[in-house]
């Protein structure tokens, strides 16, 4: 897998509990990267549920605070996922997946299925430039937070260096200026790939169920209206304009209503039943070794 | 319903016979290759093979995966909505010896809104995808599930440079 020789520049990094990796053709400067890191550090002091000190921690047992720039826009998508996938995608899964044990402290310790609230558009409100749960619940944007920091990491290095760029969060990526062959990691064998996707532009989101997993057939991709970790596919890809919608749907993947909500969004997609087989989106450019 | 039974064979050899759920699946996809090659009627035909290719093992791909198929039975129950509710079809594989000792399928898409779903927002389906190792393909970057810790590209370093000494 050795990768084409480009004179680039590369940063690596470790946020919001992976690892990421910027490439570039020009060299990012101290103050570049500090552009970034503050991106980061805010997004993270906002949106984290493993720090105490972050917003959705402050206002899980009901409350308000100032809302943050990026609320409407992974709220509203939320809106969207939730509608298409008939409520397994939920803004307020945070509570159903710290009981599986994926908690702020990473108990791993199972403490049973709960569904996550399904009225949550009457419990979140954001309005008025104010965040509010009006009771206890804990947001978790697992489901697009990445990939929009994946966008938002992009466009502050955009306006700061000329050149290519990519911005890759292990799994989430953005790409700018430059073409980038990106393997589709096989979910049961990290040493295999079943394709390649050639990328010139836009971004690709992964999303399995292998490694962030524990006991008993238990991992991160829950379905919001059983508290039930999802038993169909194993792995998702999605290519979009945008990280943040093809975080949306690599998510909506794992669920009914995925392909629709992806047509809908103009993305293109694979997705690995757990069955070991694939199925893919019309109009795929991804080469699979199928 | 689809029952096919079939004698051990390879993994790689019966991918051909687990296609068969492929075909149920998707019966709806037009311009689907794959399910065009293997009708139900024609798939246990074009498979057949010795049956000491299933005891051993010898198909390389699967094998080399170091034992990832557990013997057992593996059961897949897909679902997806349709105007009229729930669409549902079922898969039993049953596995010995990394060789599919059976293939059992239940439930066919029959309404025709789920074929219209399929042709519309699906573009095709394989079955049991292999993949290639990652030595064979030239790519600038992996993407699967987030890491957990920077460790992965170290780690597969170490397995290629085990495997390679």
């Amino acid at each position: 897998m050795s990768a084409p020789t480009l004179a680039s520049h590369r940063w690596e990094f470790d946020a919001i509990g992976t690892s990421w990796r910027v490439d570039s053709a020009a060299p990012l400067g101290d103050e570049d990267r500090a552009a970034v890191s503050s991106v980061v550090d805010r997004f993270d002091r906002e949106w984290s549920r493993f720090r105490p000190d972050s917003l959705v921690r402050q206002i899980a047992a009901g409350g308000s605070v100032a809302a943050p720039p990026d609320a409407a826009a992974m709220l509203g998508l939320y809106d969207a996922l939730d509608r298409a996938t008939g409520g397994s995608v939920n803004p307020l899964v945070g509570d159903a997946l710290a009981r599986r044990g994926y908690d702020a402290t990473y108990s791993l310790l199972d403490r049973g299925a709960e569904p996550a609230p399904g009225d949550w558009r009457d419990l979140i409100q954001a309005a008025d430039g104010a965040l509010t749960l009006r009771g206890p619940a804990t947001i978790d944007v697992g489901a697009v937070g990445k990939g929009r920091l994946v966008d938002l990491v992009l466009a502050a290095l955009r306006s700061r260096v000329m050149g290519w760029l990519v911005v890759d969060a292990s799994g989430d990526l953005a790409v700018d200026g430059v073409a980038q062959r990106v393997a589709l990691e096989h979910p049961y064998d990290a040493r295999r790939a079943i394709g390649v996707w050639t990328l010139a532009a836009g971004a690709l989101c992964a999303s399995a169920t292998n490694r962030r997993a524990w006991g008993a057939g238990l991992h991160h991709v829950l379905d919001a209206r059983t508290g039930q970790p999802v038993r169909e596919y194993a792995a998702t890809w999605a290519v979009a304009a945008d990280a943040m919608t093809a975080d949306a749907v690599a998510t909506a993947l794992f669920f009914e209503g995925g392909p629709r909500f992806a047509a809908a969004r103009e993305a293109s997609w694979v997705r690995m039943r757990t069955d070991g087989s694939v199925e893919w989106s019309p109009h795929c450019e991804a080469e699979l070794f199928v | 319903m689809i029952r096919t039974t079939a004698v051990p064979r390879s993994l790689r050899v019966t991918a051909a016979t687990a296609s068969v759920a492929g075909l149920a699946l998707l019966a709806g996809c037009a311009g689907q290759a794959d399910a065009e090659q293997s009708a139900p009627g024609a798939a246990p035909e074009t498979t057949t093979s010795p049956e000491t290719d299933g005891s051993t093992g010898s198909t390389g791909s699967a094998g080399a995966a170091g034992g990832a198929y557990a013997d057992g039975s593996y059961t897949a129950e897909g679902t997806y909505q349709t105007p009229e509710g729930p669409e549902t079809i079922t898969v039993t594989l049953t596995i010995a010896s990394d060789a599919v000792t059976d293939v059992e399928v239940t439930g066919e898409p029959t309404r025709r809104e789920s074929r219209q779903y399929q042709a519309e927002f699906i573009g095709g389906i394989d079955d049991l995808v292999v993949g290639k190792s990652l030595d064979e393909v030239e790519v600038d970057r992996v993407a699967g599930s987030s890491l957990t810790s920077g460790g992965f590209n170290a780690a597969v370093e170490e397995i290629r440079t085990d495997a390679a000494a």
